[in-house]
């Protein structure tokens, strides 16, 4: 027992944690305090992914894995989670919502996005996925007295919990085909007694419940009213964080299961099609949004077209790709949801209008904003550009060409709407632009993003090491 | 007992299942609707005992019917005094609603008569008398950490409501209180 | 020693990275003129602390009896099992010595431009752009591959244009050119002709080798066959002819003299144009297997030795006198070359950058001193006022003219006496002509500049003394008034009715260097001693590691070598003393020959009306394929049909908005859907 918590010491330190959080927010009442706290303990679990060597293998049994992997997923959710911190103080101050609970929810968020990453039982998915959701719906309706706060709190509820019914009807159907909850044992299972279609339609159901949380088409709706009503902030958490840990749990799953499935080209067309659909209604109906937060929800949903492309590819280069895609993502997203925060007043001044000659007031927010747009829309140098190519190459060398295709053809439609707003901000003549509510912490994280952006493009050979290196010792 | 005896008792309790879940949705009062929810799970709860399931059972009964039908009761209640007004139920979208059901029904159904392959268990593997303790047992064995982890969800839950219930508090800001 | 190589490329990009950082505080409005010293010495640092450490490697190696290349790989950037690029760097014996050039002389220039930036507006911009240009200039000398090479050579040009467009805003005129930013763009546009060529041979090195590492295409030269390396060689030294300014691409170095006088000192004279020469001689092997591009590069570099000698003799623009110097001495260099004299070409390279460098800067202090007056006819008896420029000019000139026992002398007789032995006695006259015309303009610039009467307080319109101070030979030249009244937007500050010019000495930042440099000019050349004083000089064992030399089959006897040496004296001697004596003493011969060969002086002053054809040939049918054929299809066919696809795009979009209908049951609706839809596609296919 103690070797599993030792084996799993980034989720151990992560529930102590939070404990020490919970604790120190009910007696001493100071956020600022719990900022610091949530921010320590993030970097203990970060510190702890690097320091500790983890084996591959597994902990509780079959429930857990260990290793690089899981390692890797587990860096990318501390980062986001880290970075969301960094990013929030002034922001809630601002909309006076600077309470412990936010971060203590937003730590515990963390602790689902782990279980997801390192699970090995679908029990272990199931449960993640709660204590994420649950975290996040709070998030969502964090601006108490908004109404579109509320609304979609009670919206990301309602439909989270319809499409997290569909999961657990899956788990329950796959459980009833194989008998068996550990994905190791499910994938011995259906080489020994075949594949059902009992199984088949319990593996749906089950896809079903991670395309809601990557907001694929056309489960995607709630996407814009959600990170639209939520606070900024938050919904910089959820595109990144909980879409990172929906994609490295449907990499776990598939990965382990695909090796038993005798008919794994209908599973890729499949994903095929609904990134064919992802990125078109993202990309195309971001076109029209004049809103920031509903152009980068859109966005987001367009994003996460891409990186179904790789798990469409089926193979390691494209899951791999996937990881990739994921942290660049993250962190580049995280900085675009920052400088709207920044700006942000009162949930007002989110719209591309707004920035209209930012340039000229805050260089130094406008240029950030611009390296942030490049890379979403994935222009080289940046990192965003080397997510695209290992996830379209991964999908040519699994004979998707067409794919790839469409995926290149969507990210050129995507240029539109991100430089529409690099034009607002350089080449539109300034109105009374807002005020910048930047802090020390905030400034910093967002110019240290960028600068990673913008290296993660020019020497991305170690990362993807790293994450070529993380499925190649995952999957046997 | 002989097996005319189980087919009729079972049939009785699927008939109230059925037709209680029928008046739950076609019953345009909504306390109505509510009792005929008490009767929905408590027919499913004799199901599970027939399928020598006694701990989801008494599980179902707990949960829903202790648990979630009197919080829905109450807040129903509650609310139709705050407004006094009665509370209605339209049934909307009857058409593409009726059609969605019938065809996850209809899919259902054919994949469990015709293609499904359940697992089957000898008879003498299965499970006589009590399924408590296995159960109890494997969640404190097998299933620990997914056990441990319920209570975080419930945690964040219960911090959750009382952040979005509690009274307005003053915003700290960087200074302090 | 040499591990440390790295920091020598780390030390100028931080000096680099650092400077916008000003740069960019000045950019917001904090300008503060008291801090220019320190970042003009905070930036020289930069420099120095590479030349220091490239000075202990060379003492290291000097120490060691074998002189092995060493490869010192940093990082692996590309690796797609194809193709495998690391960011490496090869620390030889050749590839040591231009790197002590660059960073020594780049070193005096920084802390030169101290003084000659003082006051200017975009002093720590200036300054980050040649810390910038340092470091992609040791990238392109030591990389150990064709790709890191690459990059520093497209550095470089990027440097280039930045520095030569610095005073972006400021009139400079040429042929169809208006201002400082044409000229950067003509030195870009020049280059990329070049470099497109030098892609190309990288591409075919590339695809019979596999590889682009210097190691590799020595070792295994013998898989390409004769045609191959004879374009492989043809389309390197094609990409040579833009960046070090041969024929037929040296038409944008006269003009990036727009630049401020230290960039024209270290970029368009001591280093970047010589990088031509470096690559050469770095793929010495190579070019010694492809005989006839080896012909072909003496023939353009004798040509154009002669070329821009003879044009030389009549400009007078301090700096365009240099300039045309300049391009002829890199025809010197690829004479050298191309006769297979790969060391001395290198050793030429280095004395070259010396005086050369001394010389621009020396002219920069004139110009500094004249209120940016760079008309040599509107200058004269400036010694008394400026001792430490005049002397060390006149110093440098005669390492220029290849005055005996200078360093110039020992480079370029070398050069002279190897093109003799292999057997090329056309060139070698050709040679020794241009050598005549250098040695001539050099005295004649001397003389113009810094003796005789002061001309600088007078209009340039009253006929006083001679034909130097005469106006423009009638008109239909208007468009080379770069020569004539070109006032770089400082019309203020000479004329008739202008304030009148105090010259007066430079400051220390700027003389310190002078002599410096004057000193090397003056002895760099014992390191190449001729053959018939000592038999192996120490140049050639130097290099001997790392530049292969042609077979030493012409080898010359000492009487012929003692000859040579004469000829290479007397020719020095009497360009100088003919110069001296017209310029001098005699002016009015210099003026009957104008009027008596118009035809040749204006042919001369306009260059042999090379731009004009460039202009007629080139510029102006593409700019009216632009302007009438591309254009209109552009707006017609191209904009319409990127219109009309975003057009269908944006009311696509407007129809799926309409989709959102923010009603979460219907959302509910479309995930049951979606869900029907993939239960049908997966578990019933």
């Amino acid at each position: 027992m103690l070797n599993d918590l030792l084996l799993t010491l980034p989720i151990t330190i992560a529930t102590v944690w939070v404990l020490v959080l919970i604790l120190c927010e009910a007696f001493v009442h100071n956020a600022n305090l719990t900022r610091w706290l949530t921010a320590i303990g993030f970097a203990g679990i970060i510190a702890s992914i690097f320091l500790i060597p983890s084996p591959e293998g597994y902990a509780y049994g079959t429930m857990l894995r260990t290793g690089t992997f899981t390692n890797f997923s587990n860096f990318i959710f501390a980062v986001s989670g880290l970075l969301v911190v960094s990013i929030s103080d002034k922001y809630l101050e601002e909309e006076e919502i600077n309470f412990g609970e936010y971060y203590i929810i937003l730590f515990i968020s963390t602790i689902g996005m782990m279980l997801m990453g390192s699970a090995a039982n679908l029990s272990v998915i199931f449960i993640g996925l709660e204590t994420m959701s649950v975290a996040l719906y709070t998030l969502a309706g964090m601006l108490r007295k908004d109404v579109r706060s509320n609304e979609a709190a009670m919206k990301y509820f309602l439909l989270g919990s319809f499409a997290t019914g569909f999961f657990l009807y899956g788990i329950a159907l796959i459980y009833g085909a194989t008998g068996e909850l550990a994905l190791p044992r499910i994938a011995a299972s259906l080489q020994t007694n075949g594949v059902s279609t009992l199984f088949w339609i319990g593996l749906s159901l089950l896809m079903i419940g991670f395309l809601f949380k990557v907001s694929a088409v056309p489960f995607h709706q709630w996407t814009p009213d959600v990170y639209e009503g939520s606070p900024t902030t938050a919904a910089a958490f959820m595109s990144t964080g909980s879409k990172a840990a929906a994609f490295s749990s449907l990499i776990i799953v598939l990965s382990n299961i695909s090796i038993a499935l005798p008919n794994n080209a209908v599973l890729q067309t499949a994903f095929a099609y609904i990134a064919v659909a992802t990125m078109a209604v993202g990309n195309i109906t971001a076109l029209t949004q004049d809103n920031l937060k509903r152009m980068l929800a859109y966005s987001s949903i367009a994003h996460a077209g891409y990186m179904l492309v790789g798990i469409a590819a089926g193979s390691n280069e494209g899951y791999s790709g996937v990881l990739y895609y994921a942290l660049i993502y993250t962190l580049m997203n995280v900085g675009a949801f920052g400088v709207i925060a920044v700006l942000e007043r009162h949930r007002t001044l989110t719209n591309a209008s707004d920035y209209a000659g930012l340039f000229k007031q805050h260089p130094l927010l406008a240029g950030l904003m611009a390296v942030f747009m490049f890379s979403l829309a994935g222009l080289p140098p940046f990192g965003g550009f080397v997510g695209k190519y290992k996830v379209f190459a991964a999908a040519v060398e699994a004979d998707l060409t067409w794919l790839a295709i469409v995926g290149v053809l969507a990210s050129v439609v995507s240029v539109y709407y991100y430089l529409r707003v690099v034009i607002f901000m350089f080449m539109r003549d300034p109105e009374p632009a807002p005020q910048a509510n930047a802090n020390a912490t905030g400034s910093f994280a967002l110019v240290a993003i960028a600068v990673i952006v913008f290296l993660m493009g020019i020497f991305p050979t170690e990362v993807l090491k790293l994450a070529d290196n993380a499925m190649k010792v995952a999957l046997k | 007992m002989n097996s005319l005896a189980y087919q009729i008792i079972f049939y009785l309790f699927a008939a109230i299942i059925v037709g209680s879940a029928a008046l739950v949705v076609i019953s345009k009062n909504i306390i109505h609707s509510a009792f005929g929810l008490l009767f929905t799970f408590f027919g499913v709860a004799a199901i599970y005992v027939y399928l020598n399931a006694d701990f989801i059972a008494v599980t179902q009964i707990v949960v829903y019917v202790g648990g979630i039908l009197v919080l829905l009761l109450f807040g129903v209640m509650l609310t139709n005094k705050i407004t006094q007004a009665d509370l209605k139920t339209e049934t909307l979208n009857p058409v593409p609603g009726l059609l969605i059901t019938l065809s996850v029904l209809a899919m259902l159904l054919y994949t469990f008569y015709f293609r499904a392959k359940w697992v089957t268990v000898p008879v003498d593997q299965q499970l006589r008398g009590t399924v408590v303790e296995p159960i109890g047992i494997a969640t404190m064995t097998t299933y620990v950490l997914p056990f441990e982890i319920v209570s975080i969800v419930l945690m964040v839950a219960l911090l959750g409501a009382a952040y979005i219930a509690r009274a307005d508090r003053k915003v700290q800001t960087k200074e302090g209180k | 020693m040499h591990q440390y190589i790295f920091l020598t490329i780390l030390f100028p990009l931080a000096g680099f990275l650092i400077n916008s950082l000003f740069t960019l505080t000045n950019f917001l409005g904090w300008r503060t003129k008291e801090r220019e010293t320190l970042v003009g010495l905070f930036s020289s640092l930069m420099i120095a602390i590479p030349f220091g450490i490239v000075v202990a490697i060379f003492l290291e190696m000097l120490s060691e009896a074998e002189r092995p290349a060493h490869l010192v790989e940093v990082y692996q950037w590309m690796n797609t099992g194809l193709m495998n690029v690391a960011i490496a760097y090869q620390v030889d014996t050749l590839s040591v010595l231009m790197a002590l050039i660059v960073t020594g002389v780049g070193t005096l220039i920084h802390i030169y431009s101290i003084g000659y930036m003082h006051g200017d507006d975009g002093f720590s911009r200036f300054f980050s752009y040649l810390n910038l240009f340092i470091f992609a200039m040791m990238n392109l000398i030591l990389g150990a591959n064709m790709v890191v090479m690459f990059l520093g050579w497209e550095g470089v040009g990027l440097c280039s244009y930045l520095l030569i467009g610095f005073w972006y805003d400021r009139k400079f005129e040429g042929t169809a050119i208006v201002s400082t930013g044409d000229a950067a763009k003509k030195a870009f546009i020049t280059n990329r002709v070049g470099d497109f060529a030098m892609l190309g041979a990288m591409f075919l090195i590339f695809q019979t080798l596999g590889s682009l590492n210097y190691t590799d295409i020595i070792a295994k030269r013998d898989a390409f066959d004769g045609t191959t390396v004879f374009w492989i060689t043809l389309l390197i030294f094609i990409g040579c002819t833009g960046k070090s300014a041969q024929l037929p691409l040296f038409v944008w170095l006269p003009d990036a003299m727009a630049g401020p006088t230290p960039v024209s000192a270290l970029i368009h004279a001591a280093t970047m144009v010589t990088s031509g020469i470096y690559i050469t001689a770095r793929l010495s092997p190579l070019f010694l297997m492809a005989p006839q591009t080896m012909e072909i590069i003496a023939v353009v570099g004798a040509i154009t030795a002669i070329f821009a000698g003879t044009v030389g003799l009549v400009q007078n623009d301090i700096k365009k006198v240099l300039a045309y110097s300049t391009v002829s001495q890199l025809g010197f260099m690829f004479l050298a070359l191309g006769v297979g004299a790969f060391q001395i070409a290198i050793f030429h390279v280095m004395t070259h950058a010396f005086f050369k460098a001394c010389l621009f800067l020396g002219s920069g202090s004139v110009i500094h001193a004249m209120h940016e007056e760079q008309d040599i006819r509107k200058m004269g008896g400036l010694r008394k006022y400026m001792p430490s420029t005049s002397t060390t000019f006149f110093i440098a000139s005669l390492a220029l003219a290849g005055f005996p026992l200078t360093a110039g002398f020992f480079s370029k007789d070398a050069i002279l006496a190897e093109a003799f032995a292999s057997g090329h006695i056309v060139l070698y006259a050709i040679g020794t002509v241009a050598a005549f015309c250098t040695a001539f303009y050099s005295m004649r610039l001397c003389v113009l500049t810094f003796l005789g009467e002061e001309r600088f307080n007078k209009s340039v319109a009253a006929p006083t003394t001679s034909s130097v101070a005469e106006q423009e030979p009638g008109g239909g030249h208007g468009d080379h008034g770069y020569d004539a009244h070109d006032d770089h937007g400082h019309g203020d500050a000479h004329g008739a009715d202008g304030h009148a010019i105090h010259p007066h000495e430079s400051p220390a930042f700027m003389t310190v260097p002078l002599w410096i440099l004057a000193a090397l000019s003056l002895g760099a050349g014992f390191l190449g001693l001729p053959a018939v004083v000592t038999e192996h000089s120490w140049i050639h064992g130097w290099l001997e590691s790392s530049v292969m030399q042609a077979e030493a089959a012409h080898h010359l006897s000492h009487e012929t070598e003692w000859i040579l040496l004469g000829i290479g004296s007397l020719v020095a001697v009497l360009g100088l003393g003919f110069g001296y004596f017209v310029y001098a003493m005699r002016i009015e011969i210099a003026a009957s020959a104008k009027r008596s060969l118009a035809f040749l002086y204006t042919t001369l002053l306009d260059k042999y009306y090379i731009d004009e054809l460039y202009e007629l040939l080139f510029v102006r049918p593409v700019q009216w394929l632009s302007d009438k054929v591309l254009f209109r299809f552009d707006t017609s066919v191209v904009d319409g049909t990127v219109n009309g696809i975003g057009d269908i795009f944006m009311s696509l979009g407007n129809g799926l908005r309409k989709w959102q209908s923010g009603v979460a049951q219907n959302y509910a609706v479309a995930i049951t859907f979606g869900l029907i839809l993939v239960i049908a596609f997966i578990a019933f296919r």
